[in-house]
């Protein structure tokens, strides 16, 4: 895989970190960290899934289908086992 | 000066101007180029680069009233101009002219309904020189979810022209082609972008501040859950349910396929039956007319045939690929080719092979891991092309005569084995060649939505086109020499055979139907000494101990011996080899040959010697054109003649155990 990426760590907040693969079927949260290689990290980046962005598990399991505004994304599981997101309890931005 | 003012305009009577198109995957970019350039489109290389771009034409109103030609350029969908993938490098090298024509404008499309990521590549665009007009396409689908745009606000901000467009509709094409004419001539000045310092996150800022300040609706920025959605993709890709709805979706592919070119293929093999019986019954006998019969007549009846089947496969293909279902059936792959050391990146260059394996190998240069990508290079001619078709259109119709139903699960089961060997082979190559795991999948999943016939039917088109030039010419070149070597040297009947012909002719005025009949053996019997003893015939017995043990006789081995330079090769070849039809038959080719007999008259083909070669084409690597490819792009000869052998190798075991085996059961 080469050198590992990971991304920076979250700003503010303090809401306890958990696993993407953990995450529940339509809670909102925001990406927090992850153990990527750098060409996953930067498919993700380009794909709108960056740290801090709002997103939401539309599909459990293998893959995890996540929504990031309105594209909806499939990580194979051991891609969202290695990203660490905080659960976001703010209301939704229209 | 304007843009289109005749001086320029003079100059680009040799060379169109050339307007990009780019956008991010899934926009709907492909169905706007179709719209811009009808079916006028073609692909071809981009100079200095191997990936394959789709390049077309398009007239647009020119400053004096007149009407000037573009060159329209549709680069691959990317996520950004920054990244360091093989798209964005080739939209980056023809924003800056690195082939040394420079762009006269580009369109950029977006997604009407998922703004805020596509403006960041607007927002990547607009610092450059190139003046552009943004295509806001899908705006059906974002009414529909209750969007509205101030779209002078977003024009303002982003320094450009904004077009509302639905490119399936074609709602605001004609606009866009307006707006696009205002650039070029300089009627619409270029506005200064609202943008940020450079950097992806506040360009991402950037974007949702445009698309708060010119979107209204209330989705417009998030989304709620669908729960339809949610559960079609649940259900597509589930590890059981969702490998179900794959092989059915397949099989229901293929069944289409056999069942609905039944008709057009019929009528083509009648048009050339009586094109050849037409032939015959007006020239002068010689080699001119045997010439034009047999050699081109067969030939080219022998690829023609086979041209609505291709036509229909890729017209199915992209009918899926439109609705959005192949982006989830790639994550159903993934588990599976996960296990074999395949990323499920190169599902999709599998699924192009099934086509063709050269654009396939071609399109794996977007798996980003060099052992991954080898891997599915070295297995994806295992998967069945469409210049396999016309030996499974033979062969599965000669094993199920009448029955579409069980002639398409027979032509499944062809595709099942060359994926069940693909697999198998990268199993073994990553244990031993190419060690190492393969790269956990990440994939956009884009929209679900009906399908465009006009799209499927450009792109049938397109490929039906493609496969009649390129495989084509080829096809009818082998045809002639094929004839030539069977045609040649003319033998001079045995005594026996002429003694028979004099006998029949005695008896025309006495007993003409026993004179007709032995008319008719003679005949027969003289071309079959004059095939043994031709050019084509001793080449065919040379080789014939190395497919006697697969049950072919010497036609059948010249057959598979000449469809090592290209799979098609093989049913127009035997088309030569059994002759030209009777001219009053009426047969059609595939006819011809399943009814052949060999030199001892037992059948050409019987189920046995069918089951053979349908497993030695599945499984042979069988085309000079994807093992120069394979070469180019490991820049290495070891991986194609690695290929080549294995491949072979694997055919030739595999149709021996099938001939074998089934002799071992009887069944003959």
């Amino acid at each position: 895989m080469g050198e590992r990426s990971e991304l920076p760590p979250p700003t503010g907040g303090g809401s306890e970190s958990l696993r993407l693969s953990e995450l529940a079927t339509g809670r909102p949260a925001r990406l927090h960290a992850g153990d990527l290689d750098p060409g996953e990290a930067c498919l993700l980046q380009a794909m709108g899934l960056v740290t801090g962005s709002r997103l939401v598990v539309r599909v459990t399991g293998d893959p995890c289908i996540v929504e990031v505004r309105t594209t909806r994304i499939g990580l194979a599981r051991s891609v969202a086992e290695r990203l660490h997101v905080v659960v976001d309890r703010s209301p939704e931005r229209r | 000066m304007t843009l289109l003012s005749p001086a320029p305009r003079a100059a680009a009577a040799a060379r169109p101007r050339r307007i990009l198109l780019l956008g991010n995957p899934n926009t709907g970019k492909t169905t706007l180029f179709n719209r811009l350039c009808g079916l006028r489109a073609k692909t071809a290389n981009f100079p200095g680069t191997t990936t394959d771009l789709r390049r077309g034409r398009m007239q647009i109103a020119a400053a004096d009233g007149g009407s000037a030609a573009l060159e329209v350029v549709d680069l691959p969908g990317l996520y950004s101009l920054e990244l360091d993938l093989p798209e964005s490098r080739v939209a980056a090298e023809a924003l800056a002219a690195a082939d040394g024509v420079a762009p006269a404008a580009a369109i950029v499309v977006v997604d009407a309904t998922n703004l805020n990521r596509h403006l960041m590549l607007v927002g990547e665009l607009a610092p450059r020189a190139v003046p552009f007009v943004v295509a806001l396409n899908m705006i059906d689908l974002a009414r529909r979810r209750g969007l509205t745009f101030d779209l002078g606000r977003m024009a303002r901000a982003l320094g450009a022209p904004v077009i509302a467009v639905a490119a399936r509709s074609g709602e605001g094409v004609d606009g866009l082609i307006g707006a696009l004419a205002d650039v070029l001539s300089g009627a619409a000045p270029r506005g200064v972008p609202d943008l940020p310092p450079a950097g992806d996150e506040s360009l991402e800022a950037w974007a949702e501040r445009v698309v708060v300040a010119s979107v209204g609706g209330v989705h417009a920025v998030g989304g709620e859950s669908d729960t339809v959605l949610d559960r079609l993709d649940e259900t597509f890709t589930h590890p059981f349910l969702g490998l179900v709805i794959f092989h059915a979706v397949m099989a229901v592919l293929f069944w289409t396929i056999f069942a609905l070119a039944t008709v057009p293929m019929d009528l083509i093999e009648a048009v050339f039956a009586n094109l050849g019986s037409f032939l015959e019954g007006h020239l002068p006998a010689g080699a001119v007319r045997d010439m034009l019969v047999g050699g081109l007549i067969g030939g080219v009846s022998g690829t023609v045939v086979f041209l609505p089947q291709i036509c229909l496969l890729f017209f199915l293909i992209t009918l899926l690929e439109d609705t959005g279902y192949l982006a989830r059936a790639a994550f159903v792959m993934d588990r599976l080719l996960y296990r074999f050391g395949l990323p499920g990146y190169a599902f999709v260059p599998l699924l192009s092979s099934h086509a063709c394996a050269i654009p396939g190998i071609l399109s794996t240069r977007l798996i980003p891991d060099r052992h991954d990508r080898f891997a599915t290079i070295l297995v994806a001619p295992f998967m069945s092309c469409s210049a396999r078709l016309p030996v499974y259109v033979l062969l599965t119709s000669f094993l199920f005569p009448g029955s579409p139903a069980l002639a398409g699960l027979a032509f499944t089961g062809c595709y099942l084995l060359g994926a069940v060997a693909a697999m198998g082979s990268a199993f073994l190559a990553r244990r031993t060649l190419l060690p190492g795991k393969s790269r956990p999948m990440v994939l956009e999943l884009p929209t679900y939505k009906w399908p465009s016939l006009r799209v499927a039917f450009a792109n049938a088109l397109e490929q039906g086109w493609a496969f009649l030039t390129t495989a084509g010419t080829v096809i009818v070149a082998l045809s002639f020499v094929m004839w030539w070597l069977s045609a040649y040297p003319k033998a001079t009947p045995p005594a026996e055979v002429t003694a028979l012909a004099a006998r029949a002719e005695a008896l025309v005025a006495r007993a003409p139907a026993e004179a007709a009949e032995l008319g008719a053996e003679a005949e027969r019997l003289t071309l079959r000494h004059q095939q043994e003893t031709s050019f084509a015939g001793r080449l065919g017995r040379g080789v014939e101990p190395v497919f006697a043990p697969l049950g072919y006789d010497w036609r059948l081995s010249i057959g598979v011996l000449t469809s090592f330079a290209a799979r098609e090769v093989f049913v127009s070849t035997l088309a030569v080899l059994v002759g030209a039809p009777e001219a009053d038959d009426g047969a059609g080719v595939l006819e011809r040959i399943q009814s052949a007999t060999r030199d001892d008259g037992t059948p050409l083909l019987t189920t046995a010697t069918a089951v053979s070669l349908l497993v030695f084409f599945v499984l042979a690597m069988q085309c000079v054109s994807t093992l120069v490819t394979v070469r180019r792009e490991t820049r290495s000869w070891r991986w194609p003649l690695l290929q080549f052998a294995w491949m072979s190798g694997l055919a030739w075991v595999g149709a021996f155990v099938a001939y074998q085996g089934l002799g071992w059961l009887g069944v003959a």
